[in-house]
């Protein structure tokens, strides 16, 4: 039996070994980024390299805060309201889609669930030529709007097929006996299922911000004015003229994920929820 | 469905903005989005009323096409060779890291981190790692001995690949490894204990245990990722455009050459409508898949 511990201490050292080995491996890039964001432009190319920015500086923020290629804060403002109304416009319309999908007996349930389905894996250029006409037609092109519209469409199936299983795993009953004592559906929505599925709502709102915020095929095919840009548009243009600028660029980079990395510090729980809900019982 | 609430009509109500808005801006342009591909738009005759249509004609000339066999073939082989390795090395991690003590779970959180930064970020994050100069692939590479001159790995077509395709399995394994993980964590301890018990070591355990009790979430992570690389785009974009020589040509970088570069609306059209078709196969399949396990 002793020798039954010590062999399983052994193999538990190696397994820990290897999980911060593997875990190394896998964040090293944002280190890489990270450190070389705090870098100056000429340490950047020593060999060999830094792994720690021996005279870190901050001159890459400086530089990218004042450069006049793109202005970083409007990119990121033009961002923050794409993201925000394209959440509540998306997270809306998905979580009562969802009730009636998971409480209701609809004709077409099957199909109505397999369109949403299907528009989850539709390849984003399929849309993009002809909601590039419509929005021309639409008088959207180049708005706000039309980046908002585009990208709600990517978190409406994700939110609608996730939420669907939030709701279907209430109980029946505590919405029937809301019925019962007078509520009306939406009063029963509004007051019992919505506080019991927060956490599902969490995710909505969460993920239909992050996929609005890393959109860049949207914005870049159907705004053409560089002050209505979002950030991740500016950063593509940005990075064909810094050449090999990599300290800048990556100060670029930082800014760009600071809002995403606080988001995932402060509702990291809901994201990996979602993340399971929305792909294994979709 | 046993018992139905009163009201059911109500219930088309809370479906219909959605559904409407989808129908907006997804299933009506794919339905325009078909009829360009059957028609010949280009810059010139965009904005004309009666534009000629063509039948399959563009379908013809696309799939006769070097190009789209090139493509084709690019995303084929793009697809396979990250799904093997973010798999494996998804897996790997949901494994490694099944403990649930507080210091594992921390990791895990953060190894989430690459899948949700935006892809334009990770891609300039790859071009930074795969620089000719300044390019920490490189300098490793010298370090170690393995070359003797820096590599220009996006200026040539064989490396550009192999650059893309890992930088896109970086960003996919913590995918693989939260579908995975959440698999295992339904398998219950005793099967391991019992197994244990009747001398099976850890090979068997895995092979007659671990994989036949989570096949629904391998399943679906292998579909799901499946898809969503084979419609990759932005990442392969902002890296490589497609270069050098078209060596990085996804279909998805393809069909957008032919509509924003070229102006040759239907060309592009067509292209995303086979690459859509292509995806709505393999949806349909794990549709199929999946519904014998979830009751819809």
């Amino acid at each position: 039996m002793a020798n039954y511990t010590k062999q399983k201490k052994i193999s538990a050292f190696f397994l820990n070994l290897v999980a911060i080995l593997l875990f190394v491996v896998m964040i090293f890039p944002l280190y890489w980024m990270i450190t070389a964001s705090f870098k100056k432009e000429v340490d950047i190319f020593l060999s060999p390299p830094q792994f720690f920015p021996v005279n870190p500086s901050l001159q890459a923020y400086t530089a990218q805060l004042t450069s006049n290629v793109f202005d970083i804060f409007q990119g990121l403002g033009n961002s923050m309201f794409i993201s925000c109304v394209t959440m509540v416009l998306a997270a809306s319309l998905s979580i009562l889609a969802a009730y009636g999908l998971a409480r209701f007996r609809i004709h077409g349930k099957k199909v109505i669930l397999l369109l949403f389905l299907i528009s989850q894996m539709l390849p984003q250029v399929a849309t993009l030529v002809p909601n590039f006409l419509i929005f021309k037609s639409i008088g959207l092109y180049n708005t706000y709007g039309a980046s908002i519209f585009a990208d709600a469409t990517l978190g409406i199936p994700f939110c609608v097929l996730m939420m669907r299983t939030y709701f279907l795993s209430v109980s029946k009953e505590i919405d029937e006996a809301a019925r019962i004592d007078g509520c009306t559906s939406f009063q029963s929505f509004v007051r019992i299922m919505l506080p019991i599925c927060s956490g599902g709502i969490a995710v909505s709102f969460v993920f239909s911000f992050l996929f609005a915020y890393s959109d860049l095929i949207y914005s870049l095919t159907y705004i053409n004015d560089s002050t209505k840009w979002p950030v991740t548009v500016g950063i593509y243009n940005a990075i064909g003229r810094y050449g090999t600028a990599w300290s800048q660029a990556m100060a670029f980079g930082m800014i760009t994920i600071l809002p995403i990395l606080l988001i995932f510090i402060f509702m990291q729980k809901y994201i990996i929820e979602g993340l399971t809900a929305g792909s294994v019982k979709g | 469905m046993k018992k139905v609430l009163k009201g059911d009509r109500v219930g088309y109500f809370y479906i219909l903005p959605a559904l409407l808005f989808m129908f907006l801006f997804i299933f009506f342009p794919v339905i325009y989005n078909t009829i360009i591909s059957l028609q010949d738009v280009t810059v010139s005759t965009l904005l004309s009323e009666d534009k000629a249509f063509v039948g399959l004609a563009n379908y013809i000339s696309v799939l006769q096409s070097k190009e789209f066999l090139n493509s084709l073939t690019v995303t084929v082989i793009f697809t396979i060779a990250c799904i093997v390795f973010q798999f494996f090395f998804g897996f790997l991690l949901a494994m490694i890291f099944k403990k649930n003590t507080r210091p594992f779970q921390l990791m895990k959180a953060i190894m989430m981190v690459p899948y949700i930064i935006p892809a334009t970020v990770n891609a300039i994050l790859w071009k930074f790692f795969f620089a000719t100069k300044g390019g920490i692939i490189n300098e490793a590479l010298l370090a170690l001995g393995l070359i003797k001159d820096r590599i220009g790995w996006l200026n040539q077509p064989k490396t550009a690949v192999v650059s893309i395709i890992v930088a896109n399995i970086w960003c996919g394994i913590p995918f693989f490894m939260i579908l995975l993980s959440t698999g295992l964590s339904n398998v219950p301890k005793d099967f391991y204990e019992s197994a244990r018990m009747d001398g099976a070591n850890a090979f068997q355990r895995l092979i007659f245990i671990t994989i036949p009790n989570i096949k629904t979430s391998i399943q679906a992570s292998l579909v799901l990722g499946i898809v969503y690389t084979f419609r990759c785009y932005e990442l392969v974009y902002v890296m490589t455009a497609g270069g050098p020589v078209d060596s990085t040509q996804l279909m998805t970088l393809y069909s957008y050459k032919y509509s924003f570069v070229t102006y040759n609306f239907s060309q592009g059209a067509t292209i995303s409508n086979i690459l859509l078709l292509i995806l709505l196969a393999v949806g349909l399949l794990y549709i199929k898949m999946m519904g014998k396990d979830e009751v819809m």
